[in-house]
């Protein structure tokens, strides 16, 4: 079963953020949101599922983060809190997008802990 | 004097140019003077470790050797050992190395916080403590458990080496802080868990974080002072790596021959080797008479090979350094180009060898990558290049000319890519031996290697650099060798001339405690269930086990009080094996895959931290 998900703002935009099958199958941009999760090491902080460990659980955090506050939010760090900016990573610029839409899947329920493959 | 000269003698030999004999002599005059000056120094460590009651440094002696004259315990008697006094280090995780004992005392160290405690013999009192206050940060860039490989003395002081990279020399009577020097930054995932080692009046250690992207290097400090005398990075430009583009030398289609300018930085695409690694964590070796340390460099960096074109030297390499100047007279390395993590930071065996009805000084070193290697230790020639664990396979064979090894493209994830699974590579990353330092028999001239038996499926992946955070790359489940006994360890006799197993002995789980023999003709190590074995060097055959609390990854050591003989031998599950345990995890391929492929070990023991010393019934 293809799962879509419609954003979440409310604005009325028709765009889908993520495409899912069986729970590890995604599309190209959450696909590489995802490797760029796994490059930069955020399961130190926030756990291999996302649950949480120093960092916040990000499952919890993405069901009210909105996409621009994300971007933000990557872009400086919080460094108070201990987590670093990441305006300097290549990967995280170029991939920010498609990383909100993988930690949107997995705050969804939608997209599995894990490794994750392409779309058939 | 003769020391000097006859260092001169090995360096000059051929030497013809003006500008090289004025260098020289400035040097030489240099050297003479820290020669004489080091000599009063020198002399109290040499002295305890000459004395076989003593178990003055962590080895025994320079040549990591782990051999002891002692021989009160012998092969028949040894059935009939019993504890004789225990005593706990209050902390939990993993315990490597071993206590030092000097005259009537015993110095205790512990993992993390690192608290060195000055025991008496007499009575097991304690004469001093001394408990380090080390941010509690230090810990989550620690990869591979909260370990610290021990003590060394020289000169009327302990000297610690913090796992916040804090060097620090403390007075022996009383535990007072003489000196510190700081190592390195823990903000950029820099730590420490090697033993600092005294070679003459130099306090020679190390760097870890091969996991963050940390740059490796060895370093010298005054064994008086703490001033730092010299660094000696494992990658970059040629006055960082202090090396002699022409002078020093490595392994070159059959013969040595000089590294030549910029050996490191044309091995590397860009910058890439500012984040190289080659740090330099293990146990280190030093030969009086060729005035030379010798150690062992860790990975390139990242896990993930496709990310770092090149060499990548000079990690996993072989270094043979001057002690007062740290130039490289030669190198050699192991793994060109690593795509398994085999670091080549393995202790160094100083050992005289009959090669080609010769007698050489050599140098013997059993790698992670499985090979067993034998070097002419005064020239750097490769003699001997031979696997010590027949199951490895991600190369077929090391080709003695060229010395690289020959890799089988089958278990190479650099051909495959990143993220895609190669399966069944052998060993896995933590090698057919990891840290734990095998044992050199005088008498038999065979060495008694503590062995893994463990391979891996390895998926590289893309990564990029933050400051302090993992800069790894690769995903890795782990499991007893497939087609074998099925166990995950063997304890093996080695012949370092020709480069074979002599006998070999199946472990349950990996042997990752440091192994000891004595002139008793009985050979000791330790396993991860927690058993204390004594074993005939002959054969392999168990005389006497004895079941301490928690798994042993220390080394088992030996001295003398009162007349009588005692072994002993840390006790406190850890280490990378014994990492899930250590730090809670579960997942399989957390701890860089060591958790699902020692996740048995939860069966047969748990955490600890104790010390056990054994000796035979009093008459």
């Amino acid at each position: 079963m293809l799962i879509l998900a419609p954003l979440a703002s409310g604005a009325g935009d028709e765009a889908k953020l993520y495409q899912v099958q069986e729970g590890t199958k995604v599309d190209a941009k959450t696909l590489m949101g995802w490797k760029t999760w796994r490059a930069l090491a955020c399961e130190r902080c926030h756990g291999a599922a996302q649950e949480g460990l120093v960092g916040p659980s990000l499952v919890e955090r993405l069901k009210t983060l909105s996409k621009e506050d994300f971007h933000t939010l990557m872009l400086n760090g919080r460094p108070e809190k201990g987590m670093p900016p990441f305006s300097s990573s290549a990967m995280v610029t170029q991939n920010w997008e498609g990383l909100y839409a993988y930690l949107k899947g997995r705050s969804d329920g939608a997209i599995q802990p894990g490794r994750l493959s392409p779309l058939e | 004097m003769a020391q000097t000269l006859q260092w001169k003698g090995t360096v000059q030999a051929g030497e013809t140019n003006m500008k090289h004999l004025k260098r020289s002599l400035l040097v030489g005059v240099a050297a003479l003077a820290a020669t004489l000056s080091g000599m009063a120094a020198a002399s109290d460590i040499e002295q305890a470790m000459a004395d076989s009651k003593n178990w003055a440094s962590q080895a025994g002696d320079y040549a990591n050797h782990r051999y002891s004259n002692l021989n009160q315990i012998n092969a028949s008697n040894v059935g009939q050992l019993q504890v004789a006094w225990t005593m706990s280090t209050g902390v939990l995780r993993g315990h490597e190395g071993s206590p030092l004992v000097i005259g009537d005392m015993m110095y205790i160290h512990t993992p993390f916080p690192n608290n060195v405690y000055a025991v008496n013999l007499k009575d097991q009192s304690y004469k001093w403590k001394y408990e380090p206050k080390q941010d509690a940060q230090v810990v989550p860039v620690m990869c591979c458990d909260t370990v610290n490989r021990g003590l060394a003395y020289a000169d009327g002081k302990i000297f610690l080496q913090q796992a916040d990279t804090t060097l620090v020399a403390l007075d022996a009577n009383n535990g007072k802080v003489v000196w510190t020097a700081k190592n390195g930054d823990p903000k950029i995932g820099e730590t420490n868990t090697n033993a600092p080692h005294i070679f003459k009046d130099k306090v020679i250690t190390g760097i870890s974080g091969g996991e963050f992207g940390v740059r490796g290097r060895l370093i010298a400090y005054d064994l008086k002072t703490g001033n730092k005398v010299w660094t000696a990075w494992s990658t970059g430009p040629d006055n960082e790596l202090l090396v002699d583009p022409a002078k020093t030398k490595t392994w070159t289609n059959g013969k040595m021959a000089p590294i030549g300018k910029d050996s490191s930085l044309k091995s590397w695409q860009g910058e890439q080797w500012k984040l190289g690694g080659g740090t330099t964590w293990g146990w280190y070796a030093y030969d009086p008479k060729l005035n030379l340390v010798y150690y062992g460099s860790g990975n390139p960096g990242t896990w993930n090979p496709a990310q770092r074109p090149g060499d990548n030297k000079w990690s996993m390499t072989i270094f043979a350094r001057d002690l007062d100047t740290g130039m490289a007279k030669w190198v050699y390395q192991m793994t060109p180009h690593d795509e398994w993590d085999f670091d080549g930071v393995n202790e160094m065996l100083l050992i005289d060898v009959e090669s080609k009805g010769k007698k050489v000084p050599a140098v013997v070193h059993f790698d992670r990558n499985g090979f067993g290697y034998t070097l002419n230790r005064d020239t750097g020639e490769l003699l001997v290049a031979e696997k010590y664990d027949p199951m490895v396979n991600w190369a077929t064979k090391v080709d003695m000319k060229t010395g690289r090894p020959i890799v089988d493209k089958k278990y190479s994830p650099q051909t495959t890519g990143p993220d895609v699974n190669v399966k069944d590579i052998c060993p896995a990353a933590l090698g057919s031996k990891d840290q734990q330092p095998a044992s050199y028999d005088r008498k038999t001239g065979l060495i008694l290697v503590p062995t893994n038996h463990v391979c891996m499926t390895y998926e590289p992946f893309q990564v990029e650099y933050t400051a302090g955070q993992p800069f790894v790359g690769a995903t890795l489940t782990m499991f007893p060798t497939p087609g074998s006994h099925g166990g995950m360890g063997n304890f093996i006799a080695w012949d370092p001339a020709v480069g074979k197993i002599v006998w070999s002995k199946p472990e349950r789980f990996s042997v990752w405690s440091g192994a000891l023999t004595t002139a008793g003709d009985v050979a000791f190590y330790g396993t991860l269930e927690g058993y204390l074995k004594a074993v005939s060097t002959k054969d392999g055959k168990e005389l006497w086990k004895f079941k301490t609390p928690s798994g042993i990854i220390g080394n088992v050591f030996t001295y003398q009080y009162d007349g009588k003989q005692y072994v002993g031998v840390y006790s406190g599950i850890g280490g990378w094996a014994g990492i899930g345990m250590a730090a809670g995890l579960t997942e399989s391929t957390e701890g860089l895959g060591a958790v699902g492929g020692y996740k048995e070990l939860a069966k047969y023991t748990t955490l600890g931290g104790s010390l056990f010393v054994f000796a035979l019934p009093s008459r």
